[in-house]
């Protein structure tokens, strides 16, 4: 029993990280209709951006909150600059143009701060990447027999209440109803008075600081920073918002608990056959079972295509 | 009173024009229709005048000229579209539809609600979905909810862009009555773009006659039925 | 848009010029490995390899419009099976070649399964992941008997003991001569092959009449299959075709290095990313786009690997990558592409057309009288719908 709180525990607390990259995802998705390839570098960026802040001693609440602006800047300059002007011509374009993005912030990342793990005792000031939560040995939590470190448990707590304020935001609130509007029709929603080129910017630069939000937290839980971070957990956000739906934010966070769930139980319970390599190759089986069963995921709404 | 004038009206897409130089006027408290075969530019019109297309020309409402404002501004003006193919908002509810009509009203939610609660009672229908999502429903029900969307807003003209198309012949009575109940009582002014010369031409104080991009005839519904090569060109029979 | 000459497709003019196209090509590709300079040999061999793996994404992504980004597994398997065969099992190297072929086109034909039904971005998801998982799937402790596992296979090429050098096609020894010279040139010439071999493939394909039902797909799904297309059976063999195109590039890989280790480059999620780098920067939808795209990937390549030091990089340039430590090479990549979907979206083989059909324009031949050339605008120029 303990065994199994354990793995649900770690499960939860790493889903969180993949459910804010999916609702991240899934906003720019359920906008706009294009997949963010960039999406990871763009927290990752956002992420160095607070670990430099460490580093110059700013306190963690502080940087948090210039990584998030950062995130949000970075997101709506995309969406503006370089999506905006292409997606007139191709949704291929804008991926090409996310994949372009997505190639450069790493890069960017790599020039600037090398690619090395840190912080590093050789070059950095801190010892670990700040976290939000406390981190002692002694910061737990005991549940049945299990432990639930409260760095971990925080995470989760923080995704759960962020998809409530969401939750609000999209459905009680004049802001969320332009989105939706602009989701569902954004001819007319222009029609109605809705400054839709405002929508799509913000949409972007909150999807980028949401997922700015998981690069910071994910680092924390790690402890560390390094060019690969955000790869992975791309690819299990991705997972996660096709197994939710990629028009359900709800969906999406569900989704990205489910797969931290499963990708722990998996890996605890049969480490012969799962183990560290497989991992991602359980995503890959959501992923393609997802499609081959219910296309538009758990919660998402199917299209019907008009010829 | 004028409340909508175009001078000169250029408009199209990309390297083609539709409209050249188009001339129309609409006082307040009248409805005026445009008909025309398909291509004649009628939708481009439409399109042009609430600002969703580049322009070229003069447009004036109220006086102030709106042909280089945005489309919410246009809204802001008091000028409602209701788009060709209805526009609904397909996977939001019915209210939130009617919600999102009034979108760029200031006058705080308890005004918007009792609107709401106003349309609703003009269109029972909707009432009976509020809670349902709009592309569920039928056709019909679909153009009751893109008109009250537009009427939301509270504007002075609204913009119909062929109303009764692909609609049964008595859903599009219906609708025709409560625009001409909304003209009459109301002070409401429309301008409606219709391919069904028949039904449209009994309601409209001045119809025009589009042809490839230009007007070329104008006049009351009467004059434009009496004159013979007219009718039987463009209107029918 | 007036041009100084027109000329006649397929007339006298026309194939003149394909001749003369033809005899230049052929001299460059005949006096490199003639020459002194293994280096520049092993350049084209490298530019090879990835010119034969972006034709093959072409045909799927340029002509069919469906998005991989799992190529790099297919040329991954084409690269382990030439390591398992020769390594394990002793296989001449070149039987290997056909082997792969056909592993990789049926497991192409399975991937395109699902694609059926997905499009877009589910389906760049599902390849995406199949191109993560491959290198995974490699290390995988249940596999190590066969693939070797992390560390990978050795001697999984030509045997090449001094005294020995055989290089064996299908048990002729063709280059008997060719013992003194070393096995570099092989390599390139056996990549050139490769190349050759591609060529011809997808331009049959491109120029058959499976090559218009595949343009029928990416224009509209729904009516080319209410037309009589047999959708899946298409797709599936297009696939299926990709990918076991884009295996021969991997066997020549493991050939050259006489081994295979499981996070080289190109047989990872990189190596996928490349492929697309240099088929959008080449062109998309054209034959010759994934060339050019190759020979000026590498051309960059070579040039700026050295930049990481300050006193390599032009002086111009040198207050734009100077201050960073790693070399600028993917940098350049990326910000090409957001630049070429703003100037180019046809790549720069689009850009050449464009220049050139102000000198010369070829008139077509009269309706009814030729098959359907493929037009790239299609690509980039309509929505793809999701």
């Amino acid at each position: 029993m303990e065994r199994f709180l354990q793995y649900l525990f770690d499960g939860l607390s790493i889903g969180s990280v993949y459910a804010l990259m999916a609702l991240g995802l899934v906003i720019i998705y359920r906008g706009t209709g294009h997949l963010n390839f960039a999406q990871g570098e763009m927290a990752l960026f956002s992420t160095y951006v607070v670990y430099q802040m460490g580093e110059w001693g700013i306190p963690i609440g502080i940087a948090l909150i210039i990584g998030l602006a950062v995130g949000f800047l970075i997101g709506a300059a995309t969406e503006v600059f370089l999506v905006r002007p292409v997606a007139k011509k191709s949704a291929f374009a804008v991926f090409i143009v996310t994949l372009g993005l997505f190639q450069g912030l790493n890069w960017l990342d790599s020039a600037i701060w090398g690619d090395q793990v840190l912080p590093n005792s050789a070059v950095s000031k801190q010892q670990q990447f700040p976290t939000l939560f406390p981190n002692k040995s002694t910061d737990f939590v005991r549940i049945l027999g299990a432990e639930w470190r409260l760095k971990y448990l925080g995470v989760l707590l923080l995704v759960l209440v962020l998809t409530a304020v969401m939750f609000l935001v999209f459905n009680k609130s004049r802001a969320g109803l332009a989105m939706r509007a602009v989701a569902s029709n954004s001819e007319s929603a222009k029609l109605v008075g809705i400054r839709t080129h405002q929508v799509l910017m913000v949409s972007w630069g909150l999807a980028s600081a949401i997922g700015a939000l998981g690069g910071v937290v994910f680092a924390g839980i790690n402890g560390t920073v390094n060019l690969n971070l955000m790869f992975t957990v791309f690819i299990y956000g991705s997972a996660a918002a096709t197994l939710g739906g990629f028009d359900s934010p709800g969906g999406a966070v569900l989704g990205g608990l489910m797969i931290g769930v499963i990708e722990n139980m998996a890996a605890g319970y049969f480490p012969d056959w799962v183990g560290q390599e497989m991992k991602l190759g359980l995503a890959f089986v959501v992923i393609v079972g997802v499609l081959l069963v219910k296309p538009s995921g758990m919660f998402g709404t199917a299209k019907v295509e008009r010829v | 009173m004028t409340l909508l004038e175009t001078h000169d009206l250029t408009a199209g897409y990309g390297p083609i024009t539709v409209l050249h130089g188009l001339e129309l006027q609409v006082d307040e408290g009248e409805i005026v229709v445009i008909l025309g075969a398909n291509g004649a530019g009628k939708t481009t019109t439409m399109r042009a005048i609430s600002g969703v297309i580049p322009r070229h020309g003069s447009v004036t409402f109220e006086g102030r000229s709106i042909g280089r404002a945005s489309p919410d501004s246009i809204v802001r003006h008091g000028l409602a579209q209701v788009p060709q193919g209805r526009g609904t908002f397909p996977e939001l509810s019915v209210e939130d539809n009617m919600k999102c009509g009034a979108y760029v009203r200031r006058d705080g939610s308890a005004a918007i609600a009792a609107d709401v609660k106003r349309w609703f009672g003009t269109f029972p229908r909707l009432a009976e979905r509020r809670n349902q999502r709009a592309g569920s429903l039928s056709g019909g029900e679909q153009q009751m909810l893109a008109i009250a969307r537009a009427l939301m807003s509270r504007p002075k003209l609204l913009l119909c862009d062929e109303p009764s198309l692909g609609l049964a012949p008595l859903i599009t009575q219906e609708l025709f009555a409560v625009l001409e109940h909304l003209n009459r009582d109301e002070g409401l002014s429309v301008l409606l773009v219709e391919q069904n010369a028949n039904l449209a031409m009994h309601m409209a104080s001045r119809v025009y006659l589009l042809e490839t991009g230009r007007v070329v005839a104008t006049g009351t519904g009467e004059e434009l039925s009496a004159d013979d090569t007219i009718r039987k060109a463009y209107l029918g029979f | 848009m007036k041009s100084l000459f027109t000329i006649k497709s397929g007339g006298p003019a026309s194939w003149a010029l394909r001749v003369v196209a033809a005899v230049v090509i052929g001299a460059v590709v005949l006096t490199v490995p003639t020459g002194d300079s293994y280096p520049l040999m092993n350049q084209f061999t490298t530019a090879f390899m990835l010119m034969a793996a972006a034709m093959s994404l072409n045909l799927l992504l340029g002509y069919t419009g469906q998005i991989s980004l799992g190529h790099s597994a297919f040329f991954g398997i084409g690269a382990y099976a030439t390591g398992v065969f020769v390594s394990r099992y002793g296989w001449s190297p070149m039987w290997t070649f056909p082997a792969a072929f056909v592993i990789a086109f049926v497991v192409g034909a399975l991937v395109s399964l699902p694609a059926l039904r997905i499009k877009g971005v589910y389906l760049a998801l599902v390849t995406l992941s199949l191109a993560l998982v491959f290198p995974q799937f490699i290390k995988w402790r249940k596999l190590t008997w066969l693939t070797g596992g992390p560390r990978g296979l050795d001697k999984a090429g030509f045997n090449f003991g001094r005294k020995n050098r055989t290089y064996e096609i299908f048990g002729h020894d063709f280059f008997g001569d060719m013992r003194g010279q070393g096995a570099i040139p092989f390599f390139y010439w056996v990549a050139f092959a490769v190349v050759v071999i591609t060529y011809v493939v997808c331009r049959g394909v491109v120029k058959s009449r499976a090559g218009r039902a595949l343009i029928a797909i990416r224009d509209n799904e729904t009516a080319a299959a209410v037309m009589g297309v047999n959708v899946a059976v298409t797709k599936g063999l297009v696939f299926g075709i990709s990918a076991g195109l884009c295996a021969l590039p991997g066997c020549v890989s493991t050939i050259r290095t006489n081994n295979v280790v499981p996070d080289s480059a190109l047989i990872t999620v990189i190596g996928s990313i490349t492929f697309l780098i240099i088929m959008v920067i080449g062109g998309a939808g054209s034959l010759w786009g994934p060339i050019l795209g190759a020979g000026v990937y590498v051309l960059v390549v070579e040039i700026t690997g050295d930049w990481s030091n300050e006193d390599n990089i032009p002086g111009l340039l040198r207050p734009l990558f100077s201050w960073s430590s790693t070399p600028p090479g993917t940098g350049i990549f990326a910000i090409s592409l957001i630049v070429l979907m703003f100037v180019a979206p046809f790549g720069l083989l689009g850009l050449l057309k464009k220049w050139t059909a102000r000198l010369v324009s070829v008139r077509p031949k009269p309706a009814g009288t030729t098959t359907i050339e493929f037009t790239s605008s299609a690509l980039v120029a309509e929505d793809a719908s999701t």
